[in-house]
């Protein structure tokens, strides 16, 4: 009987500290609907819905930097997928010294900060002809994430038995074919929790858009948002609190979609690592 | 063997992609900034060599040491407090409780949230006329309001606090996926014996946990020596040097004074910080996971 006591006072607490966590996104989302004679008085709650301030994000640049944005996730983490999954299943079937050379130099990627880098990057990438396009957006999240999701495949392999191939190869079914055909759809777990880990890091990046493009047809949301604030006439931020909000809709409903999964690919995952 | 060498090569084949785009976008990039670190460039011109002036400037620049410190200290809170708080939550977390789903989707909620969001939303929140200040003007504290972003001694302890916002949650998450991959027979057992409560967590919880608080740990220390964005928005480093850290000192040196050879000593230096204390920190945690 005193344990279940304890237990429900643990739930108290937790749902405050649940509401603790949710309140700046709540404060967030009243400040977006609350008309500009309470504005600046903080613990006032809106009385009406105002929505001028919705009106005045869409009219930007919104749905093109939405696209964007939309793209060069997509674009970054499907790259890194097909690439890394060729790569994280051989790593894990073969044992010869250049592929375990190979594993620890992808290895080394996971520790190594990128920031140092940056300035030869840029050079780089300009003497690519690659300055101020998506593209080149979409070359960097796959290089920077190539190592964790060869990581991840490699180890999900692992739990795949060789007899599989092995049948396979008998029946005359050539490396590519069986890759894609027959194992590619069993290493779907390592995809959804790559996916899962690492959609909202490329959604929510605002340094690389910044250094890499430069005209506003082609940003992203995140330095869209900061230009949009900088841009602002007046200190009447509402609007900017309607684009954050506007922005973050993609990921809740992916969130809320996908959060069961998530913890499951971890267990798995932490499980296989 | 010539089925064998036929298989080395379909592996070479299917190394070759992720291989050619890793090492051309990062390695080389990687390599070329150790050669820059040892020169004098300012991005146009001919890079100058100067031996290791660069690295021996970074010592006496308060940007650079300022920022230093201040990874250190948020690597440091990031072991001390952050960690058992963070696994405090997932051990509370991972019982059933009929509002279970609400809690885990409110704590884990603010780790999906952009930095560039965050900073708009606390920024708000804790300018000198905003809600923070409001509520302390509100319980009679006037002497206790001020510029938390905008003051010395403030700026940095805040933006570490506000950091676990989002630090809890993640580390939390992470705990959680571990916590559930304890076989659930392992209680029955100790529970059959008699262990309860504390114990439970000393003997089993603890010791199966290992391998997980290494990893969380790890990432805990690489991003606490790694932040940059939080500090880019809410202060850019002020005021003074007092909320730098080493990431943003770098982005300062090179892309506002254009002092590329210096950033890149400093990166490189950055780059030896992280291995170093994650060499020394997995081996730390390595060695109890092995002892346990």
């Amino acid at each position: 009987m005193e344990r279940k006591r304890a237990s429900l006072w643990v739930e108290i607490v937790l749902i405050a500290v649940g509401l603790l966590f949710l309140f700046p996104i709540l404060y967030l989302l009243q400040m977006s609907v609350k008309h500009p004679g309470i504005f600046y008085k903080p613990l006032t709650l809106p009385d009406r819905l105002y929505l001028d301030y919705y009106g005045q994000a869409l009219r930007g640049d919104f749905f093109r930097s939405l696209a964007n944005s939309a793209i060069v996730t997509a674009c970054g983490l499907g790259l890194t997928i097909v690439i890394a999954s060729m790569a994280g299943y051989t790593l894990a079937r073969r044992s010869d010294r250049l592929f375990r050379l190979v594993f620890l130099l992808f290895m080394t990627g996971m520790i190594i900060p990128t920031v140092g880098s940056l300035i030869p990057l840029f050079k780089l990438v300009n003497s690519l002809h690659l300055g101020n396009t998506r593209t080149a957006l979409v070359f960097l999240y796959a290089a920077g994430h190539i190592p964790f999701a060869t990581f991840l495949y490699s180890a999900f392999t692992k739990s795949i038995p060789r007899e599989l191939e092995e049948s396979a190869g008998i029946d005359g079914c050539g490396p590519f074919r069986m890759f894609w055909v027959l194992l590619f759809p069993l290493l779907l777990p390592a995809t959804g929790t790559f996916i899962l880990t690492n959609v909202y890091g490329i959604w929510n990046d605002f340094v690389t858009p910044l250094i890499f493009l430069n005209s506003p047809e082609k940003m992203t949301l995140m330095p869209m948002i900061v230009q949009f604030m900088y841009n602002q006439q007046s200190t009447n931020y509402g609007p900017v609190f309607a684009l954050c909000i506007l922005a973050m809709i993609p990921l809740l409903v992916l969130f809320i979609f996908t959060q069961r999964y998530m913890l499951k690919g971890l267990v798995a995952g932490s499980v296989k690592g | 063997m010539n089925l064998n060498r036929r298989k080395f090569w379909t592996g070479v084949l299917f190394l070759l992609p992720a291989l050619a785009v890793f090492l051309l976008f990062f390695y080389y990039p990687f390599l070329e900034s150790v050669y820059y670190s040892f020169t004098l460039w300012n991005g146009s011109g001919k890079p100058e060599f100067i031996g290791w002036d660069n690295y021996v400037n970074l010592f006496t620049d308060p940007h650079m040491t300022d920022g230093l410190q201040n990874s250190l200290k948020m690597a440091v809170f990031g072991i001390v407090v952050q960690n058992p708080l963070a696994l405090l939550v997932a051990v509370l977390i991972n019982k059933r409780f009929r509002t279970g789903a609400f809690i885990r989707t409110a704590i884990y909620f603010p780790v999906i949230v952009s930095l560039v969001v965050t900073s708009v939303v606390w920024g708000q929140l804790l300018q000198f006329d905003g809600f923070f200040n409001e509520i302390l003007n509100r319980l009679g504290l006037e002497s206790w309001t001020r510029d938390w972003l905008g003051t010395l001694k403030t700026s940095f302890p805040t933006i570490i606090l506000l950091s676990q916002w989002q630090a809890i949650g993640f580390c939390a998450v992470i705990y959680l996926a571990g916590l559930q991959s304890i076989p659930p027979d392992m209680y029955e057992a100790a529970e059959l014996e008699g262990a309860r409560g504390f114990t439970l967590f000393r003997n089993i919880t603890l010791p199966m946990l290992m391998p997980t608080v290494t990893i969380v740990l790890f990432l805990t220390v690489v991003g606490a020596l790694k932040l940059f964005d939080l500090p880019y928005i809410m202060t850019n480093g002020g005021p003074g040097t007092s909320s730098y850290t080493l990431f943003l000192a770098v982005y300062n040196a090179a892309f506002r004074e254009n002092n590329y050879g210096y950033a890149t000593a400093g990166g490189i230096f950055l780059a030896v910080c992280i291995i170093v204390v994650s060499v020394v920190q997995l081996s730390v945690t390595r060695r109890r996971e092995v002892e346990l």
